[in-house]
């Protein structure tokens, strides 16, 4: 029976591919007109400001700490409930506006005669990472609501840099010279992002 | 009788769909896929004919033709790659090396297998060759499929049909080569049908999809910017990142 597995997996794939595209493919005329959108939209999700500044709105300890420390326990899950509402339409607008240069990109770079395969599989990995953990978010923030949602992502984001001290600890005993080369690796990383 | 229904169905339609690209020539412009048509046709009658004639020819003569079909089949993935991607160069560019990547996976597998046994034959049997056969094509369609869904090539509504039923219909045949190969499913005479059964369906969707034809859609005029690839990953790069950073749900944390 484990000999069907390579078959049936590949098959499952090639069912998810096939069924995207057929599905892509009633939609031809809504394609072609992406052509144009997300060059109205590129200028304007480059405009980082505001959709950041909403972001940090939304998510900051500001409106939270006030509501949680004046008010009634009421206005607290009226606040919660109204700023989940917030933050789902937040990150969806979010993932909309990327999904919309990513098309944009795709649909150029078909065109293109240089492409290069590694910048594809980079974009299309960086890009899978962003849709993957905004469904993420989305999910966590609509479980628990936003503040909760925050805390989590901060602790999530300690634990990593916790993880990252211990590795590098662990390389610094195991391989000094190999450890110099990773930390420009890590900041270059650190820096593109 | 059920079985019966099937074939006759089966030529009957595709009977129909080859004068139909006669009348419409169609034929000019997928050669490839009419005579991938025409063979199959072709080698139906012969088999029907040995049947009727000299029975005891008919086994031998079916599984050696049933490689023809199989080998003439990647002739219509070759005009389906063609077609498709003749006016997207960098779609293009990414599915010659995949190809060239199945290509030398597969010379080396085969290369791996005459080594590790002394007695080594193309298969164990007729059936394990066809799904191998069956399996490389279902993973060069994948990749080509995959990039027209990725980049979105627009595709006339011919190439969608003989790529959509082509794809099912070998889809089918490994699923169901596959299960045939163990003991259980291979003796269910139900699981014998599902080939026939399925290339019934292709002809259905080529039939609809191939009735008069229509051309590929135009490809769009080339800005400056778009010119420039390397501009255009490094701006969708600092964007993705961008985007990303915002995930952090508040900026500094």
């Amino acid at each position: 029976m484990s000999q069907l597995l390579p078959y049936v997996g590949l098959g499952l794939l090639f069912l998810v591919v096939l069924g995207l595209w057929v599905r892509q493919s009633f939609v031809t005329r809504a394609g072609r007109a992406e052509l144009l959108v997300p060059r109205q939209h590129r200028s304007g999700v480059g405009r980082a400001a505001p959709l950041r500044d909403l972001g940090e709105r939304i998510f900051g300890p500001e409106d939270w700490d006030f509501v949680s420390r004046d008010t009634s326990s009421e206005i607290q899950r009226m606040f919660q409930r109204e700023r989940t509402i917030l933050a789902l339409a937040w990150l969806r607008r979010t993932r909309m506006r990327t999904s919309q240069v990513m098309r944009a990109h795709v649909v150029a770079a078909r065109q293109s005669e240089d492409l290069q395969l590694a910048t594809e599989i980079r974009l299309a990995l960086s890009y899978l990472l962003f849709l993957i953990l905004c469904d993420f978010l989305i999910g966590l923030i609509w479980l628990r609501g936003p503040v909760r949602t925050r805390r989590i992502v901060r602790q999530g984001f300690h634990w990593a840099a916790g993880l990252r001290a211990t590795f590098e600890q662990l390389m610094a005993i195991v391989d000094p010279a190999n450890r110099r080369a990773l930390d420009v690796g890590f900041n270059q990383g650190t820096a593109q992002s | 009788m059920f079985t019966q229904i099937l074939w006759w169905l089966g030529n009957a339609t595709e009977a129909f769909i080859l004068a139909r690209s006669v009348k419409g020539k169609i034929y000019r412009k997928y050669p490839a896929f009419y005579f991938y048509l025409s063979t199959v046709l072709f080698v139906e009658l012969l088999r029907f004919a040995t049947y009727t004639l000299q029975p005891s020819l008919h086994r031998v003569l079916y599984w050696y033709t049933e490689y023809v079909a199989a080998t003439v089949g990647y002739l219509v993935i070759l005009e389906i790659y063609r077609h498709a991607l003749k006016s997207s160069p960098g779609a293009a560019r990414i599915a010659r090396t995949f190809l060239l990547f199945v290509l030398a996976a597969v010379i080396l597998k085969v290369m791996m297998n005459a080594l590790s046994g002394p007695a080594w034959s193309p298969a164990a049997t007729s059936a394990e060759l066809e799904r191998n056969l069956r399996t490389v094509q279902l993973l060069l369609l994948f990749g080509i499929v995959g990039l027209l869904a990725y980049y979105r090539i627009p595709t006339s509504r011919n190439l969608k049909g003989i790529t959509f039923g082509y794809s099912f219909y070998v889809f089918a045949c490994v699923m169901s080569l596959a299960f045939g190969s163990l003991p259980d499913y291979a003796l269910r005479p139900a699981w014998r049908l599902v080939q026939p059964i399925a290339f019934l369906a292709a002809l259905f969707i080529w039939g609809g999809t191939l009735w008069s034809y229509q051309p590929s859609p135009e490809p769009e005029t080339k800005s400056e910017i778009e010119r420039d690839y390397k501009f255009l990953s490094e701006q969708t790069n600092r964007i993705l990142s961008r985007a990303r950073s915002y995930l952090k749900l508040g900026g500094e944390l």
